[in-house]
């Protein structure tokens, strides 16, 4: 079995040296992909964001990470909150996970 | 019948989605992350795809919700437990590097039009490969019970890797007071700095790997690893999430969608853990793996109903056991408290 | 999360709806590339509507010709006669500035 686990993960690692190859043989068909989020399906809110996907990504970008954290924080707290009032006992154990 | 309301349209990826599986993914990653108090992003960058994402949207996606469901973990442990914040900043300098490499790699093979191979193919030798350990160290287990052996004892005594690396003694050199580790600062730059590639390739936190690297390679404690990991998560994954967004392959809504899914789940999956016996469920969740990696080929081949029928029943059904663990075990918990409450 | 954690959130909160005021709307316009001019920077487009089906994925030809300026714009996969593309783009003077150009047709073949 041991074995099987260092041939399976030198397989790997020969796979990810062998990818710039790969993608060297591919050939100089390399094209920036450009995304423009379609507005006009849109409305409200989600037009907002779409629109600020197309003009100003940077601010986006900062959009986007405040409200993971914010919405992180506040789902958590909510949750604790839920889970505190259903009487069991969550102490008792130790917690690992993300 | 018309079933277009279940599908929803993503203004940025330009795809229409199926939505309740969307809201399984994000739940089941939930449920399926905190019972087996492992990440559990490895099915959401496949899963994301198979629904339709194309690929560096789903990898995107991914990362920023982990960010999102780290956050909740986080507030779970109330604070960082056992956090070596001194080895988890130099861990960042490695990990924030490599996770930009993971996507500056993923954006060039977009321009080169083959991320959606490549990267479901890498996906498929990484879940083999969890799939291996998880069915490994079942076998190890029964081995051990069978010779009659108490399992609990970590097994880290056989590995001292980290004792060589140690040895290296490049400046600068750095002493980690908390994990109580002397060695030289480039052992976990360059260990979170591998780490932190695979991560941002393949959209997952790396927990996976950097908890074991942590321990065998870099001698912490596994309860100083397990929170510095927390910390590294984190943190990149925030990093993850800005640096996709920038790079305009994210798709906000649908990591909202999964976030509140996910936070739910979580909570059944953590408080299951109370309650379950036994290693038949690893079993469980090694053959999810194996499923996982059955759909991304199906996907590869272009099956895609089949490829998804299979992603979102797998998950499905593992969810609905490990719901059925926690209700019955919260059930008799809570009756046996009443009684005695009664009984005083 | 301690006081001063919210303090500093609620404080980066503001700061980025300050910063909200400065972000302006595009106009998004999909069709048919008619032409690409690289000397002039400018791609005339042939209109599409909203009218998606199977047979017309894109959208319905509304027979409008637009000329659009590209000199700015972030181009994506280049475009070419017949190409169906999607702009953002923002009036300026007289012309209508695009900001980025999307190739969707060609694009959906390299998806996944």
């Amino acid at each position: 079995m041991k074995r099987m686990i260092h041939r399976l993960s030198g397989m790997c690692a020969a796979a990810w040296l062998l990818l710039p190859s790969l993608a060297m043989a591919a050939g100089d068909k390399a094209t920036n992909i450009v995304v423009v989020a379609d507005t006009r399906r849109v409305e409200g809110i989600m037009r907002y964001f779409s629109d600020l996907y197309n003009t100003n990504i940077w601010l986006f970008a900062v959009w986007t990470v405040l409200l993971t954290v914010v919405m992180g924080c506040t789902l958590g707290f909510m949750m604790d909150f839920i889970m505190e009032r259903t009487g069991l006992d969550l102490k008792s154990r130790k917690i690992v996970e993300h | 019948m018309d079933a277009s309301w279940l599908y929803m349209f993503m203004p940025i990826a330009g795809v229409n989605i199926f939505w309740p599986g969307l809201v399984l993914i994000g739940f089941s990653v939930g449920v399926i992350g905190g019972f087996f108090g492992m990440g559990g992003a490895w099915m959401v960058t496949p899963g994301l795809n198979i629904l339709g994402f194309p690929m560096a949207f789903a990898i995107g996606t991914d990362i920023a919700h982990i960010a999102g469901k780290s956050m909740i973990s986080t507030i779970r442990h109330s604070k960082f437990g056992n956090v070596d914040y001194k080895l988890g900043v130099v861990m960042l300098v490695g990990t924030m590097a490599g996770i930009e490499l993971g996507a500056q790699l993923i954006m060039w093979l977009e321009r080169l039009g083959m991320v959606g191979n490549v990267v479901r193919w890498v996906y498929v030798g990484f879940l083999a490969l969890i799939a291996l350990m998880v069915f490994s160290d079942y076998a190890k287990a029964r081995q051990k019970k069978a010779m009659g052996l108490v399992d609990g004892d970590k097994g880290t005594e056989g590995f001292t890797w980290y004792k060589t690396l140690h040895k290296i003694k490049i400046p600068p050199m750095m002493h980690f007071k908390a994990a109580g580790i002397y060695c030289s600062a480039w052992l976990p730059i360059s260990v979170s700095f591998i780490t932190g590639i695979l991560a941002g390739f393949l959209g997952i936190g790396g927990g996976l790997l950097r908890m074991p690297a942590l321990i065998y390679f870099i001698g912490a404690p596994t309860h100083i690893a397990v929170g510095t990991d927390l910390f590294e998560v984190m943190i990149s994954g925030l990093y993850g999430a800005f640096t996709y967004t920038l790079k305009g392959r994210i798709e906000l809504v649908a990591v909202f969608v999964m976030l509140t899914g996910a936070a739910i789940g979580a909570q059944i999956g953590t408080v299951a853990t109370k309650y379950a016996k036994g290693y038949g469920i690893r079993i469980a969740f090694g053959v999810a793996v194996l499923c996982c990696m059955v759909s991304i080929i199906l996907k590869q081949f272009k099956y895609e109903t089949p490829a998804a029928v299979l992603i979102l029943g797998t998950i499905g059904v593992i969810c609905l056991y490990i719901m059925g663990i926690m209700f019955k075990g919260a059930a008799q918990e809570l009756r046996d408290k009443k009684a005695r409450e009664q009984a005083l | 999360m301690k006081p001063n954690k919210l303090f500093y959130l609620t404080f980066f909160a503001i700061s980025v709806a300050l910063m909200v005021g400065s972000a302006t709307a595009a106009e998004v316009s999909q069709g048919k590339c008619i032409d690409y001019d690289r000397g002039t920077h400018q791609i005339t487009l042939e209109e599409y509507d909203l009218q998606f089906s199977d047979e017309h994925p894109y959208g319905m030809s509304t027979g409008v010709q637009t000329v659009f300026d590209v000199t700015d714009a972030m181009i994506g996969i280049a475009p070419e006669p017949g190409d169906i593309l999607r702009l953002a783009w923002v009036p300026k003077a007289e012309a209508k500035s695009a900001l980025r150009v999307m190739n969707v047709s060609k694009q959906d073949l390299r998806k996944k």
